[in-house]
């Protein structure tokens, strides 16, 4: 269901919800584009799959959500990480490393 | 993490609309972002907006998507199914009340019969050492029969055994309250002191029996006596002062010490227990008392088990020591020991009976099980296109299945509902009609465990009966059944019909098993109400008296003599008499016999049944005398001893001799040793131990040379008995104003009593086999008009080929005959088995009775025919141009 142009590992789509969240709070469209701008276009996360991942994190307690005014006086909701999704960022990240290193290197092995 | 998921789960399941609506303001935030953002660079407003959608994608999707992630999804789906259920349901009101109606007549009699079943037998005893109480049954070893122990033995076990934290005997027996009113005859127990603290009761007031209390008082010192609440406000008017009062109970006096509380009983039985004394009463008269003789199994012995000990390391125990004393008391020799819980030791004979029912009445819950099952695939069959097009649409075929047991949960709980109402209304007369001897009635009644139960089984049963048409859908491909068109003799049609004909075979089976079952008891029943008793039950009266306290021994016969002899002068009495133990009642004497010329050790004697009587017992009682003569007011004190044996005894003891003029010594006697009696008469069996007995040997001795108390009077009279009781009492009156008269009954009433276990089980089994026999029809009929109209096209395309109506009726009824003889077949080779549980209650009938199996079989049989031939006809009666056209 992840509609993107590469296809999202499973997991990868909350550890970069997580980094994108890692500086301010954001609404959905905001988190979409920050997730496009970090990745360089790579990543876009598409309405059906991020809003079932932001309520599954928000229901983990790694985020929190207010109701809050968008750029143009919208009322959006904004999402916010607490301290369990800065725990759970740290974590992902660092398996995320080891992951990539082996899959480098497994990829490298002749 | 665990509460927060709590927390959440309970907040978005009370809060789902505020959570419903977020969500979508959320969304359309999330839309009119994305529309701006595209209208920014340059896009006109419309086509921005447009665009935004179609990147979006299906709005209702994602919902359901997070709704899915959410906590608390499940239990909307479930509030939506039943809703959608419930609907379906009002929209078929006629399928709807079939199957509730099914559901409630299978439901409501399983929780009838349970709620019965469960305050007799399951329920625990209501003392606070319950789980620990067992019977300690001391037996024939070679037999098993007995059950009741001597004191001498009961004081071995209790001082060898480690297993039990205390042992108490009991015993029950009538005492009569001599006070300043009339006098009262009072149904109370003789106990071990221990026995109050064994059980964890402790009196309301007062205290309970102190250890040393089992010995008798000294010479002119009263017994202790604890009083029952109810008898304490009765009698003595709710007065605390009581304690340390004595009362003189028969001949004793007796100091009351406690009054125990409202709802204390022990032993537990039908008939309340309204005092309790102590063992001292049967040790009175030193070296010659009951409680010094080892042979003297009389008294019922219960234990509470240390905690952490098995029954079965209790066993172990205690037949070692049982096995020791036998070594040791060579008079012991047979005795072996039984321990079985102490629920089991109350519930006694009804027990088995009463599982019976609860199987029979589950046979027949599964059989409206099946019967809902069969209506639910019939209706998934019509449902099938809903159910495609609900999988067309996206449903999953796990939220299909959920959908179908959500809808059979629902009918179960309905049914449950309906059944638990008749249940409850129908348990008085239930109550009713269970025999008056049955223990702990008076917890019947509606209560958590009955509402739990029946909760229980309507929901397994909503699970039961959905299985069949859940397990259909989730077969079903989505485009077979579009494809399908909806016409009943489709692909899935085969596989189907297979269904709905193990359905049909299993409920026939059922009803087989239950309809031979019931036909056995009836059989047993017959038998048992027309076997010959032995004697005359019509116009018999009966009533039991005490000699009066203070009588010497020597005057107890002249008393009763005098008692017969006043009442037998009444007008419209034929004859009186006197007996110390009834017919059918169970509760004959058994004595040991010795033969003349065969000198045998007391241990190996042979036993009888022992009663003592006076003249004219056996023409009272319309007894044949076969040989010799009755006993006469000759027969006395200072006259040769005499017996009058049954033709049984006569059989086993005297085989092709003549008895008359022979000897035996019966064990029990009156004062001295007992002599050798002289056989004057040979009369015929009577059933003494109960109308199923057989009839064992019995001898006969004069009250005058035996003197025991309390005795039956006997009286035949030439119309109603009842109308000589005012009469009657009146002579005793006259007689001594201070014995009182109790158990006024018939003989009839007597006899009534005694099969009044086998007449309850056989009328409750007939009913559920009845029950059973027609809901299987219902259900054949039902299966059978289904396969008839499905199949009606095709009925109409061979009749218009020229098959005859004949043939057509034929083929329908064979469709239906056909598993109903498989389930037959399987029914019978189940009954076979099932069938020998019951011989326990069988009484001249063996328990694969072929004559039984026959009717049984050939009543199914055309209970089936009928069933199946009604719609077949119906089916072969159609127009086939109509039926052509039938779509």
């Amino acid at each position: 269901m992840a509609a993107s142009r590469t296809d999202l590992l499973q997991g990868t789509l909350d550890l970069l919800i997580l980094k994108a969240l890692a500086l301010e709070k954001l609404h959905g469209m905001g988190i979409s584009r920050r997730i496009a701008q970090i990745t360089n276009g790579t990543f876009e996360v598409k309405p059906g799959s991020l809003f079932p991942a932001l309520h599954r994190m928000e229901q983990a307690g790694w985020l929190s959500s207010s109701w809050g005014e968008a750029e143009t006086n919208r009322r959006a909701k904004f999402y916010r990480m607490t301290k369990l999704g800065r725990r759970q960022l740290g974590a992902e990240t660092a398996q995320w490393e080891r992951i990539s290193l082996a899959m480098a290197s497994a990829l490298r092995a002749t | 993490m665990s509460f927060r998921r709590c927390y959440n789960f309970c907040r978005n399941l009370f809060r789902k609309q505020r959570a419903d609506r977020d969500l979508d303001q959320e969304i359309r935030g999330y839309l009119e972002l994305l529309a701006e953002e595209k209208a920014q660079s340059g896009m006109g407003r419309d086509e921005a907006l447009r665009q935004a959608r179609r990147e979006l994608g299906g709005v209702e999707q994602i919902k359901e998507n997070v709704r899915d992630v959410r906590g608390g999804v499940s239990m909307d789906n479930l509030l939506q199914d039943v809703r959608y259920g419930l609907r379906v349901l009002r929209r078929n009101p006629g399928f709807a009340a079939t199957a509730v109606l099914t559901l409630a007549l299978g439901i409501g009699s399983t929780t009838a019969i349970f709620s019965v079943v469960d305050a007799i037998v399951f329920k625990p005893l209501p003392f606070p050492n319950a789980g620990r109480l067992v019977r300690i049954r001391s037996v024939i070893a070679a037999s098993g029969d007995g059950g009741v122990a001597s004191y001498p033995d009961f004081l071995d076990w209790r001082a060898r055994t480690r297993a039990f934290d205390a042992m108490a005997v009991s015993r029950t027996d009538g005492f009569n309250l001599i006070g300043p009113r009339e006098p009262l005859h009072l149904q109370g127990a003789v106990v071990s002191a221990q026995l109050f603290s064994m059980l964890g009761a402790m009196p309301a007031l007062g205290r309970g029996f102190l250890p040393a209390e089992d010995q008798p008082a000294a010479a002119g010192g009263a017994d202790p006596v604890i009083l029952s609440y109810g008898l304490w406000q009765r009698q003595f008017g709710s007065d605390a002062s009581v304690l340390g009062r004595t009362i003189r109970l028969g001949d004793g006096p007796f100091t009351i010490v406690g009054v125990m509380p409202p709802a204390f009983q022990y032993p537990i039985q039908a008939e309340p227990v309204e005092l309790w004394t102590t063992v001292a009463v049967d040790a009175r008269g030193g070296a010659d008392a009951v409680t010094t003789q080892r042979g003297a199994h009389y008294l019922d012995v219960a234990g509470a088990l240390k905690r952490g000990v098995t029954l079965r390391q209790a066993q172990a125990e205690l037949a070692a020591i049982a096995g020791a004393l036998n070594q040791e008391h060579p008079e012991n020799k047979a005795r072996s020991v039984r321990v079985v819980p102490e629920i089991q030791g109350i519930v006694g004979p009804i027990g088995t009976p009463l599982l019976v029912l609860l199987g029979a009445v589950g046979c027949v819950l599964l059989i409206a099980c099946v019967n809902v099952a069969n209506l639910l695939l019939a209706r998934a069959t019509g449902r099938r296109k809903e159910m495609a097009v609900r999988a067309a649409l996206g449903a999953g075929r796990g939220r299909a299945v959920r959908q179908l047991f959500t809808e059979s949960v629902s009918l179960g709980l309905l049914g449950g509902a309906l059944g638990l109402a008749l249940a409850v209304a129908s348990l008085r007369l239930l109550v009713r009609l269970i025999p008056a001897e049955v223990p702990r009635l008076n917890s019947i009644g509606l209560d958590g465990r009955l509402l739990a139960f029946a909760l229980l089984v309507s929901l397994a049963a909503g699970i039961l009966f959905g299985l069949a048409p859940a397990l259909r859908v989730s077969k079903i491909g989505v485009t077979a059944s579009l494809k399908e068109s909806g016409r009943g003799a489709g692909s899935g049609g085969k596989e189907r019909s297979r269904t709905r004909d193990a359905l049909v075979v299993s409920e026939v089976a059922l009803a087989v098993v239950l309809l031979l079952a019931s036909g056995l008891l009836i059989r047993s029943f017959q038998h048992l109400t027309q076997a010959d008793p032995g004697f005359d039950r019509q116009n018999v009266l009966t009533l039991q008296l005490d000699s009066p306290a203070g009588k010497p021994d020597s005057q107890v016969p002249a008393f009763f003599r005098d008692a017969v002899a006043q009442i037998g002068a009444l007008p419209g009495v034929r004859s009186a008499s006197a007996v110390a133990s009834l017919p059918l009642t169970g509760e004959s004497l058994r004595s040991s016999i010795e033969l003349e010329g065969q000198p045998t050790p007391m241990a190996s004697r042979p036993s009888a049944a022992f009663n003592a009587i006076e003249p004219n017992y056996f023409r009272t009682l319309g007894i044949a005398l076969v040989a010799g003569r009755d006993f006469t007011e000759h027969d006395g004190t200072n006259s040769t001893p005499v017996a009058i044996v049954n033709r049984a005894l006569a059989q086993r003891f005297f085989p092709n001799q003549n008895p008359i003029g022979r000897h035996v010594r019966p064990g029990i006697s009156g004062p001295g040793e007992p002599p050798m009696r002289e056989i004057v008469g040979v009369v015929g069996d009577v059933k003494q131990a109960g109308p199923g007995a057989a009839a064992a040997p019995e001898v006969y001795a004069p009250l005058a040379q035996i003197r025991i108390s309390p005795m039956f009077i006997v009286v035949r009279t030439a119309n109603d008995p009842q109308s000589i009781v005012a009469p009657a009492r009146r002579q005793i009156a006259s007689l001594d104003k201070t014995t009182p008269i109790y158990h006024v009954e018939t003989l009839d009433r007597y006899f009534a009593q005694s099969v009044a276990v086998p007449r309850f089980v056989t009328l409750l089994l007939s009913g559920f086999a009845g029950l059973a026999l027609l809901l299987a029809s219902v259900g054949i009929y039902g299966v059978i008009s289904y396969i008839a109209v499905q199949r009606t096209h095709e009925i109409g395309i061979r009749m218009a080929l020229g098959a005859q109506r004949g043939a057509v009726l034929r083929m329908v009824v064979g469709k239906g005959m056909l598993p109903a003889l498989a389930g037959l077949a399987i029914g019978i080779a189940g009954a076979l088995r099932l069938t020998p549980l019951l011989s326990s209650l069988l009484y001249g009938v063996n328990p694969t009775d072929p004559l039984t199996f026959a009717a049984a079989s050939l009543m199914l049989m055309g209970v089936a025919l009928v069933a199946c031939y009604i719609p077949a006809r119906h089916a072969a009666k159609l127009d086939p141009m109509r039926s052509l056209r039938y779509e």
